[in-house]
């Protein structure tokens, strides 16, 4: 029988363009918390430590490094990449041998350093994450391939732009708040519908931020829970989901297939519905795969994500508040971080810990997480009970 | 055997060059846009592969017959990936032939357009090479 897992504790480093530190350094920033809270390196089994791309830093063998730079020589160590959902890729790995009863304590932790590269340079490195032979070759870069989404949404649900624009005036809203943040800064509406193209119908500011950044958490089986913490997040539920590699094959682009499994699934497991949901950090690489998010989950129906942000119910104090941290739009998107950054915002915001009363969300019981890597061909979705 | 050219899909490649590929770019060179068909299920891939997805077994290069298209979706490259940014802006575009089956492509002659592309849109299928002659490619006109 599979034994229950909780998240106990979590660290989470500066995000932005970090000139004053790489790998190592982050790593040991996102560590620090969770050692000045008890949690010594005697007290962790093993780690999952991990990044998604080797090109920006070169360094090879990274997990060894980091474990090395913050003192865990002799704990059993492992990465785990799966582009952006790479953070929890590794939770699940992690959540398996915990469960399974092999460690009792581990730590995971993920990392991104990104900005030692141009931004046309780091582009570059992400677009390989398409298929080499089919994609690549014709330039689709990231925002390219959520362009391709937001083109076809666009079209079959004949949505303005207007749409995208709000979404990330939501997002720079909270992570002005955040001290964590990347860019935290408000922008007005205006500005947000009319900046610059990237990749059209995707402008700046429907795009994620390029950031050096890491986030840690440690989760503990059941019997051990009390040693470390007597507020406890309870992982419920785990779902994951894969969508076709060429994006061209996907039998739809207004939803990422594996996204919507992968919510079905741990929802599931949870025995939890959408509306139970407190509060959602979902991965709003783009604006639109934000939308496409709020469908996916089954916040709203399909065509109908439109709706939910008129209204502003993806608002803290909406029907159901989304990315209040900033999300990766304005907290930033260090890729392996990611996903572990989002697990530790739900913790902070169950917990009542926002630095901002005006983005706290009030009484949060149940969180999900939706960590989605390259253009859906990795999807983790995590639903978090509130143990207290 | 026909001797190994260096043919480059696209505009950048992984050089990761293959009989199976070798056979699909020489057929390009002369015009000629191969999807592969299962030898054993019929299964039909666009753009090619040399095992079927569904059992596994050899698909073979079969000539398309079809050339037109509709736009099922695109976008306008604004920021382009390093190998690609003297370039300047260019439309990818994913196509859909009326069989179902779909090629993703630029679309070359946009200047023509008088504005942005329009999903549903008519393309047509031309096969190019570049200016040294080595790359080739199939492009999308609109
Ligand atoms: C959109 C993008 C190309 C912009 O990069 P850039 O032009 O090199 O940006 P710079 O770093 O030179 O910054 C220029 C200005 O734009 C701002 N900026 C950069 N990226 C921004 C973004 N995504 N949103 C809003 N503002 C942004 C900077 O703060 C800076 O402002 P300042 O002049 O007031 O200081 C880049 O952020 C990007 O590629 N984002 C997507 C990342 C991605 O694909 N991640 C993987 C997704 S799964
Ligand atoms: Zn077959």
């Amino acid at each position: 029988m599979a034994r229950r897992v909780a998240v106990v504790a979590g660290g989470h480093s500066k995000f932005g363009k970090r000139y004053d530190a790489t790998m190592r350094e982050l790593t040991a920033e996102a560590y620090k918390p969770i050692y000045d809270e008890g949690i010594t390196q005697d007290k962790i089994d093993a780690t999952v430590l991990s990044y998604a791309a080797s090109q920006f830093s070169g360094q090879g063998a990274g997990s060894a490094l980091m474990a090395d730079y913050i003192g865990l020589q002799g704990k059993p160590h492992l990465r785990v990449e799966s582009a952006c959902a790479t953070g929890t890729a590794s939770l699940r790995a992690a959540w398996g041998m915990v469960s399974a009863g092999l460690y009792d304590v581990m730590l995971v932790l993920g990392v991104e350093q990104m900005n030692r590269v141009s931004t046309a340079t780091a582009t570059e490195y992400m677009s390989r994450a398409g298929d080499m032979r089919w994609e690549y070759p014709y330039g689709i870069s990231f925002p390219a391939f959520y362009a391709l989404m937001a083109s076809r949404y666009m079209s079959e649900y004949n949505m303005p732009h207007d749409i995208l624009a709000k979404i990330a005036v939501k997002s720079h809203h909270y992570g002005a708040q955040n001290p964590k943040a990347h860019l935290p800064k408000e922008v007005s509406f205006e500005e947000a519908n009319n900046a610059i193209s990237i990749c059209s119908p995707l402008n700046l500011y429907d795009c994620s931020l390029i950031t050096d950044g890491a986030a840690g958490v440690v989760i503990a089986a059941e019997d051990r829970v009390k040693e470390f913490t007597d507020r406890p997040m309870w992982i419920k539920g785990i779902g994951a989901g894969a969508s076709e590699m060429k994006i061209q094959d996907r039998p739809s682009l207004t939803t990422i297939p594996g996204a919507k499994y992968a919510a079905k699934a741990a929802y599931k497991m949870a025995g939890l519905e959408p509306k139970d949901m407190d509060m959602a950090q979902v991965h709003d690489c783009f604006t639109i795969a934000e939308l496409i998010a709020y469908e996916d989950c089954g916040f709203a129906e399909p065509g109908k994500g439109p709706e939910m942000v008129e209204n502003k119910e993806n608002y803290h104090d909406g029907r159901i508040p989304v990315n209040c941290d900033g999300g990766l739009k304005s907290k930033g998107h260090p890729l392996g971080a990611t996903g572990i950054s989002m697990t530790y915002e739900v913790m902070k915001q169950m917990r009542g810990e926002a630095e901002n009363a005006s983005r706290q969300i009030d009484d949060v019981k149940h969180g999900l997480v939706h960590n989605v890597g390259q253009s859906g061909q990795f999807v983790n979705v995590f639903i978090y009970e509130r143990g207290w | 055997m026909a001797e190994r050219k260096e043919l480059y899909l696209g505009y950048t490649t992984d050089k990761a060059m293959t009989p199976f590929m070798q056979d699909f770019l020489e057929n390009l060179d002369e015009d000629r846009l191969m999807k592969s068909v299962c030898t054993s299920c019929s299964a039909e891939y666009l753009p090619p592969r040399q095992h079927c997805q569904k059992c596994l077994s050899e698909a073979k290069l079969t000539e398309m017959t079809e050339s037109e298209a509709t736009l099922y979706s695109y976008v306008v490259v604004n920021f382009a990936p390093e190998t690609l940014s003297s370039k300047g802006v260019y439309i990818v575009a994913i196509g859909e032939f009326p069989s179902g089956l779909k090629l993703t492509a630029h679309i070359t002659n946009f200047a023509t357009m008088s504005g942005p592309p329009e999903v549903g849109m008519p393309l047509k299928l031309k096969f190019a090479k570049e200016a040294d002659g080595k790359m080739i490619t199939y492009r999308w006109l609109v």
